[in-house]
């Protein structure tokens, strides 16, 4: 055991290095899948097929293209093709781009877990389309997807690997894996990978429990 | 009507079955006939019951972790999907004198002194430089190939023209290889960009994604045979005595393995293995190196 503690005291700088890598790398991606899902979901639920048909074209396409391939697009492919897009860029957009395909299909699911008669009734009350959107169907449905919410941030904190790997930045894993292979104490290494991987992912399920506890809807 | 449809379904199924049998059955042949030819001996050299050449005797083949993609030292051959260059010669070379098949793996710079601790492979040959740090966990072969270490930039790229030039510059190598420290030393402000194979280096600098890559010349050398608008620039950074890996401590199989590798220099082979797949493209000429196990790693202190 001391060992392990020694290997951290040794390598804290480049530990803690990168950690901080994976912060900014998680919370880049974070706000681009919520603001990009958000958008593809209203997409998904619009009146007109054709906007219903955009959104379902973004969810499969992101959906269905393993990440690695994305990233191997966005980095290898349109450096190619003469976009001179730098590693952070590409490896956010494809994280945060792949992700925004789930949070859309389950804020869509959420919306379709509003009773109808919920709507009718609304609508009988003199309420218009968007305000029984904005009033009846949204804050119900952002409550039930919560937790599915929470299981994606969960989900991408973990993709958030293949990243580093791909666009060759430095992240915590990586960092682990430069100190296994120059002390060769590769259970100390991967087990501080491990803790720091643990500790966002245990702060994202604390943030989530306490969102869930305010405002899930107890049934 | 449904029953009739499925008995049709189970017969294809198994005629299918058959023929892929049969095909995987044509594959094992050719295999065994092929490796046979080439490597078993007429007769097998004995070794005492107990040592490791006697249990991979016993086995039948040896496991030698390499490189795929690194020409000329290991990579995969488009065409023929066989693994070939100079690492892979001397496995061969090693396992005809044991007589027995080798069995190739990829072992990547980072994974190849697990592959051995953990018994996945019994033998290292990957371009693997020999240093102290290293020796404390593995044993070496004795040296079979020096490399230097240089730098490779686009042949447009005017600004790096040595070491000194890569100050704040992107430059790549791999994750694990003795470059890491290297540039550290050498180039202290430059941006280190880790990759996980050799291909991944060649792909960044291809796209401009890094200034330069640094590492190891001949394998620099076999990025400008993929692609010739890349080049070397500076002089040589280090010296990188090459060594086979071996378990730690086995000290019979180490003196199996010198004394193969001497053979292997001495009765002309060697030099052979080197035009064949080096001196062809650089035309330069090399003689087998004459530097010991112990001076590769006092160079490293």
């Amino acid at each position: 055991m001391s060992s392990f503690v020694e290997l951290l005291t040794e390598n804290y700088g480049a530990l803690a290095s990168g950690f901080w890598v994976t912060c900014r790398l998680v919370v880049g991606a974070f706000v681009l899948a919520a603001v990009v899902g958000t958008l593809v979901a209203a997409l998904r639920i619009a009146p007109s097929k054709w906007l219903q048909r955009v959104g379902g074209v973004y969810v499969e396409t992101f959906r269905n293209i393993p990440l690695l391939v994305l990233l191997f697009i966005s980095y290898f492919g349109l450096r190619r093709a003469g976009l001179p897009v730098n590693a952070w860029t590409a490896g956010i957009a494809a994280l945060g781009l792949y992700t925004a395909a789930y949070v859309a299909e389950v804020l869509r699911s959420g919306v379709f877990a509003v009773s109808r008669g919920q709507i009718e009734a609304a609508l009988s009350l003199g309420f218009d389309q968007r305000q029984t959107l904005r009033r009846i169907v949204l804050p119900q449905a952002v409550r039930t997807v919560i937790s599915p919410l929470g299981s994606i941030t969960i989900a991408m904190i973990k993709n958030s690997v293949i990243v580093g790997g791909v666009v060759a930045i430095n992240d915590l894993l990586k960092e682990s894996r430069i100190i296994a292979s120059r002390t060769f104490e590769t259970e100390a290494a991967f087990f501080w990978a491990a803790a720091g991987y643990l500790l966002l992912t245990v702060a994202a399920t604390v943030a989530i429990r306490r969102l869930e506890l305010r405002y899930a809807i107890r049934r | 009507m449904q029953g009739t449809t499925w008995r049709w379904i189970t017969i294809l199924a198994l005629a299918l079955g058959v023929l892929v049998a049969a095909g995987c059955g044509d594959d094992d042949d050719e295999g065994a006939g092929g490796a046979a030819t080439t490597t078993t001996p007429a007769e097998q050299r004995s070794f005492a019951a107990g040592t490791t050449m006697a249990e991979l005797q016993e086995a039948g083949e040896i496991k030698i972790g390499v490189k795929y993609d690194v020409p000329p030292f290991g990579f995969k051959n488009p065409e023929t999907n066989a693994i070939e260059g100079f690492d892979i010669d001397i496995g061969k070379a090693i396992a005809t004198e044991l007589g027995v098949k080798p069995t190739f793996i990829e072992a990547i710079s980072d994974n190849r002194i697990p592959f051995l601790k953990d018994g996945t492979a019994d033998l290292i040959l990957s371009t693997m430089t020999i240093n102290a740090e290293r020796d404390e966990e593995i044993d070496f072969s004795e040296p079979y190939f020096i490399a230097r270490g240089r730098i490779l930039v686009k042949k447009d790229n005017n600004e790096i023209k040595d070491v000194k030039d890569l100050a704040g510059k992107e430059v790549c190598t791999v994750l694990g290889s003795t470059y890491e420290e290297t540039l550290k030393k050498q180039a202290p402000t430059a941006k280190r960009r880790l990759v996980d194979t050799y291909s991944e280096c060649l792909e960044l600098i291809q796209n401009g994604a890094v200034d330069a890559e640094s590492t190891d010349d001949v394998i620099l050398t076999g990025h400008i045979i993929q692609d010739d608008e890349l080049k070397l620039v500076g002089k040589p950074l280090t010296t990188e005595p090459y060594g086979a890996g071996l378990k730690e401590g086995d000290t019979a199989f180490k003196e199996f393995v010198d004394e193969t590798i001497q053979k292997f220099k001495d009765d002309g082979r060697w030099k052979q293995t080197y035009d064949k797949w080096i001196g062809r493209y650089t035309g330069e000429d090399q003689e087998p190196p004459t530097m010991t196990l112990k001076e590769a790693i006092d160079l490293t202190k």
